[in-house]
């Protein structure tokens, strides 16, 4: 896997060059560019109660819907709140958040793990290269149970 | 004497007795040969016949008076007369109602169905002729229910005979049966297409894209198969593609028939123009018994037309090879054959005339009856499927309706999938020693064919636990043998929902290599690229009433049943990438394409039905298309021929549409300064774009605008080499995405990377490089606003754009209301009784052409005049000076010779068809036509369930882009306006290209 990391790290460059970069110096060096594209992280079954923090939507929207789901007439004792890559900030964010509007009703326990990931890359000339690439790579999650301890 | 009273002479004299002429009168005297009427008459008539009033030859009548008569020969005309007289006098005429008779104020309602309203003297004959008409109308209704009991219709015979009648012309898909008892049916491409579902189901077949599963029938695709050798086929193929537009047929990893590829096909040689469409193609893995390669290219039927010759240039196959299936057939069964078609296997569960099966019963059946099923949609019976090279090895041969495809979109198609299909079954120990006809048991012999079943098969069990599209590399391929669905049909229907729980240890180590490496080629391989394992299989599908008879003894009902064995079908599933380009929602719309054996479409789409999938026609593919902000074959290719056929067609059913309305509820569409409402000129477009842009050059290099042939511009038609492309470089594409971008944005998607600055010199190279380009867009709108069907893109003035900056909640500027000049011309034509051309008489208006008398010459002189000064107003360079390029629109607008010209060939041909609230066929200048400079046109444009704003898609110009780009501060780059056809709002979106 070290080759195609070392291909990457000049087309990324490269890419962005673009249409103009045949007059370049750089072609010379490598003359396969890449597109690098990430597949998505892997799903897995998700519960009712299992949230999935994620970049775009807006946060609070994100933390209104934990609370719905914590005292709505849902009712879940506990709720899951899972964050990947960026989005572990964000996820510690609303886990604290939900914690201190309860006044101290809910607790929790953060997990870690790593996820590994999949990109994709295609050469921009597809004839030439041999096999398309892939590499993986890892990335950090965060799952935060938020939950109300039993009296 | 003008028309209408023409014909109205003509209904009055229709049954009048011809003039009476006699020839012998003229030969017989010999004196008055000039008149010979005219003595037969009498003085009193005169020669041509009807005239009203006063007469100034009456005095010359006089004396042309014969000085005597002939007794015999005057009282023979005078006979005749009278003879024609009471001959018409006797024959009734019109309706020959009894009461007709009657004086009008004695005439009685409903008098035709009470005889007692009549006066007595006339009930009789009344009663008379009421009973023979009601006789007239029993007999009729009797003789036509002679013809057809209901039960003789149905009968199977005389129900495939109607079919096949009804597929003449546009030919049925297998499951199309079952798609015309729920869906709207549309005749497409010599198809019948279900367009979309008779419920409502628009935003829940999104959510099956979005979250569940979505099918769709794509058998009306094309399969084309070319055979040869490998180098052979490439080099070929080379000339009709470019890899500035992408991988093409040589890319690697499909040529080991690892992954399905798309490409864009040229006509040869002549990349980047004369495009012809986009095709996917599929090459076979590499096997080791033969040296030749298949490949087979997916084509849309409306590019077969156009597809197929060039291919048989550039492989230089012109020798039709007899068509192999059809042939064979002798002349006789030929036409049974033909009138069995796969469609009816839902129906039937032996397609055969009932008369044929009779027949053959009685010849002691000794051949087998042998079901063919040929015909399809793009051919008829006797035309060649099939064409070989002298030169080459290659062979073209033409699948068509050989191959079902279905599509499964939506991240549940995977457990669908799983869900129907069972890997085949190995054949019994004993039946091995023994020959059989069926092609499963004899494959079970070969090892390796076992062992590869055996490899398919694992792979396949892996995607059982496979949850999203994700996990797997896009395109990939695989081929399987599996039992025939109906077997296993569960009598109970519900939703599939992904079954995680039987991924053990072991397999998450094999998964995570599925997920990296892929599909091997190896496992891509599959029997259903051999023609005889095909036949086979279809001929030998059990039909649906033996399968019933076998459910029937079964002991448990309900539990699954042995496995004949001729039911083993040969698939291929091939993986659908879903959206790849762009940041947002990547791998959205991927899914699964089933290839199956023909007369095999029902057997799986039930199945697959019972799952739980909902069902999708035309409209969803388009729209799958849409969210996917791909281009879909034929609406959004307007540079290829089949693209422009569409939109041809496109325009004639929106005017159609448009006419349907009354006139005074029309939209007036001058009025709403759109020129074109129904199409999209692009050519011109692109013209006025690059012509506004070299007069801006020549300002600034030579100070002179001299531009001599303004008149060409808009009246030439274009040549290949000069008509309009679609941008498709991806390198130019790329480069333009990172330019669109606002320079917040790309600071932070590219870390700063060193992207080329987009400065006038780097702009003119490209623009010279290409020239008379349109590219793919797609738009969000920032605010409000629904994008429809041929909304205009615009370029915002720097005061809109100081004005979005200070409040970004404005909705956007107003375009002045246009002043509609034709209108004018349509009511005074309306005045003169110039008849027919007005509004009013629509359908005449289509097809009559009302030469022009002097009057209207004159006439028309005066409307030139007006027409000169509005569509100077319109263009009124004070209007577009507030524009932030105000010298390519200036340069155009401010020449007075320009718009002269343009106003003076326009009212020149107004005389042909005018349809109040269209311009005419001329056209005003396109970009500089509203108050704000017009890009492009949308092309798709609807609101997005997915972002929950309006979203479009569309082309602008290449050069008009460029320009826009470089007049507008970084942070605002990529806004433009958008505005529909009958609004007067513009508002603002942004603009990204997808590369």
């Amino acid at each position: 896997m070290a080759e195609p990391r070392s291909q990457v790290s000049t087309s990324m460059s490269q890419k962005s060059m673009g249409f103009s970069a045949s007059d370049g110096p750089a072609t010379e060096m490598d003359p396969v560019e890449y597109t690098l594209r990430k597949r998505l992280p892997r799903k897995l079954p998700k519960r009712r109660n299992d949230v999935y923090i994620n970049m775009k939507t807006d946060f609070k929207a994100q933390l209104a819907r934990c609370q719905k789901l914590l005292d709505g007439s849902a009712g879940h004792k506990e709720i899951c709140i899972h964050g990947l890559g960026l989005a572990i900030n964000r996820a510690i964010n609303i886990a604290l958040q939900l914690q201190a509007f309860s006044q101290g009703a809910i607790q929790l326990a953060a997990n870690t793990s790593t996820v590994e990931l999949i990109d994709d890359l295609e050469p921009e000339d597809p004839d030439e290269a041999g096999e398309p690439l892939t590499r993986t790579r890892n990335n950090s999650a965060i799952h935060i149970k938020v939950f109300y301890p039993n009296a | 004497m003008s028309g209408a009273k023409d014909r109205m002479r003509h209904k009055k004299m229709r049954n009048q007795p011809s003039n009476v002429t006699y020839s012998q009168w003229r030969d017989s005297t010999g004196r008055s040969s000039d008149s010979p009427q005219q003595h037969m008459r009498g003085p009193l008539q005169h020669p041509s016949g009807w005239k009203r009033g006063h007469q100034d030859g009456g005095v010359r009548h006089e004396q042309a008076l014969p000085k005597y008569i002939t007794a015999s020969l005057f009282a023979r005309a005078r006979a005749a007369e009278v003879n024609a007289m009471l001959r018409a006098v006797s024959k009734t005429t019109g309706s020959s109602h009894v009461f007709g008779a009657l004086p009008k104020h004695m005439r009685r309602r409903a008098m035709s169905h009470n005889t007692k309203r009549l006066p007595c003297r006339l009930r009789e004959m009344a009663q008379r002729m009421l009973e023979k008409s009601q006789q007239a109308g029993k007999k009729e209704k009797k003789e036509q229910s002679k013809t057809k009991s209901r039960r003789a219709r149905r009968r199977h015979g005389s129900l495939l005979l109607e079919f096949n009648r009804r597929q003449r012309k546009n030919k049925w898909l297998e499951t199309h049966i079952w798609h015309a008892k729920r869906f709207h049916m549309l005749k497409k491409w010599g198809y019948c297409l279900g367009e979309r579902p008779t419920y409502k189901c628009y935003r829940a077949s999104y959510r099956a894209m979005n979250s569940g599963c979505l099918l769709q029938d794509l058998s009306y695709y094309c399969c084309m198969e070319l055979h040869g050798p490998e180098e052979q086929l490439l080099n070929a193929l080379s000339r009709l593609t470019n890899k500035d537009a992408g991988p093409t047929f040589a890319a690697a990893s499909c040529v080991s028939g690892q992954k399905e590829g798309r490409v864009m096909l040229y006509k040869a040689d002549q990349y980047p123009h004369q495009p012809l469409g986009p095709v996917r193609f599929l090459w076979r893995p590499c096997s080791t018994t033969s040296p030749h390669r298949q490949l087979w290219i997916w084509v849309h039927p409306s590019l077969k037309q156009d597809l197929l010759p060039e291919l048989q240039a550039v492989c230089q196959c012109f020798e039709a090879v007899g068509p192999a299936g059809v042939e064979v057939v002798p002349s006789e069964n030929l036409v049974e054959a033909s009138l069995i078609s796969p469609v009816l296997s839902e129906f039937s569960p032996e397609p055969q005339c009932t008369r044929r099966k009779r027949k053959l019963e009685a010849d002691n059946e000794n051949d087998c009856p042998v079901r063919k099923i040929v015909g399809n949609g793009t051919r008829s019976l006797t035309t060649p499927v099939s064409w070989s090279s002298c030169n080459t090895e290659i062979v073209i041969s033409d699948l068509t309706m050989e191959i079902v495809r279905y599509r499964l979109i939506g991240p549940l198609s995977h457990s669908v999938l799983t869900e129907i299909l069972v890997p085949a079954t190995d054949c019994e120990s004993n039946t091995k020693m023994t020959s059989s006809p069926f092609w499963w048991p004899e494959e079970c012999k070969k090892e390796e064919s076992m062992s590869l079943h055996r490899q398919q098969t694992d792979v396949f069990q892996l995607l059982r636990g496979v949850y999203s599209m994700a996990e797997l590399p896009p395109g990939c391929v695989l081929g399987l043998t599996v039992d025939d669905p109906r077997l296993s049909l569960s009598a109970k229907r519900g939703k599939v929902t992904p079954d995680l729980h039987r991924t053990q240890g072991g397999v998450e180590e094999q998964r995570r290599n599925l997920a990296l490496r892929g599909v091997s080629s190896v496992c891509a391989q599959s029997a259903l690229w051999e023609k005889s394992v095909r036949e086979n299989v279809t001929n030998n599908k059990i039909s649906e009433q033996d399968l019933n008879r076998m459910k029937r003894e079964l002991l448990v009902p309900g539990s699954r049943l042995l496995t004949p064995a001729q039911s083993r079908v040969p698939i291929l599933l091939v993986n659908q990438a879903g959206k790849q380009l762009g940041e947002e929602r990547l791998g959205w719309g991927s899914g699964w394409d089933l290839l199956l054996p023909k007369g095999w479409g029902m057997a799986f789409w039930v199945p697959l039905v019972y799952c739980g999938v909902r069902v999708g026609g035309l409209q969803m593919s388009l729209k799958h298309s849409q969210y996917k902000r791909m281009p879909h074959f034929p609406h959004d290719y307007p540079d290829c021929p089949a693209g422009v056929r569409f939109q041809e067609q496109q325009e004639i059913e929106l005017l159609e549409k448009f006419k349907r309305r009354p006139p005074s509820k029309r939209t007036n569409y001058i009025k709403y300064g759109c020129a074109t409402p129904f199409r999209c000129p692009w050519q011109q477009l692109v013209e006025e774009w690059e012509k506004g842009v070299k007069q801006h050059e020549d300002n600034q290099d030579t100070k002179t605008i001299k531009i001599k042939d303004m008149t060409s511009l808009s009246g030439a038609g274009p040549n290949p080499a000069s008509a309009f492309i679609v941008l498709r470089s991806r390198k130019v594409l790329r480069q333009l995405s990172v330019w669109c971008r606002p320079s917040s944005y790309t600071r932070k998607a590219l870390g700063g990377s060193c992207a080329l600055p987009l400065c006038p010199d780097v702009i003119i190279s490209l623009q010279a490089e290409w020239k008379r380009c349109v590219l793919w867009v797609r738009l969000s709108a920032l605010g409000k606003g629904q994008p429809a069907l041929h909304a205009m893109l615009c370029v915002p003035t720097t005061e809109d754009l100081l004005r979005l900056r200070e409040d970004p909640q404005w909705c956007g500027p107003n375009e002045p209301q246009h002043t509609d000049h034709l209108k004018h011309q349509l009511k005074r034509r309306g005045k003169r009784g110039e008849a027919a051309l007005c509004c009013s008489a629509l359908k005449e208006e289509e097809d009559c052409n009302i030469p022009e008398t002097d009057d209207a010459s004159s006439a028309s002189k005066m409307e030139k005049k007006r027409v000169l000064f509005h569509i100077n107003q319109h263009s009124d360079p004070s209007v577009v000076l507030r524009d932030p390029l105000p010298k390519p629109s200036a340069s155009v607008t401010a020449d007075p010779s320009h718009s002269c010209v343009e106003s003076l060939s326009f009212t020149g041909c107004s005389n042909s068809t005018l349809v109040q609230g269209l311009w005419t066929k001329l056209l005003p200048n396109m970009s500089s036509h509203c108050s704000r400079m017009t890009l492009g046109w949308v092309v798709q444009g609807d609101f997005s369930l997915a972002t929950g704003t309006g979203e479009a898609l569309g082309f602008v110009s290449l050069v008009g882009l460029l320009q826009t780009l470089l007049g507008q501060s970084p942070d605002q780059r990529g806004i433009v306006l958008l505005r529909n056809p009958t609004s007067l709002q513009y508002r603002f979106a942004r603009l990204h290209i997808e590369a």
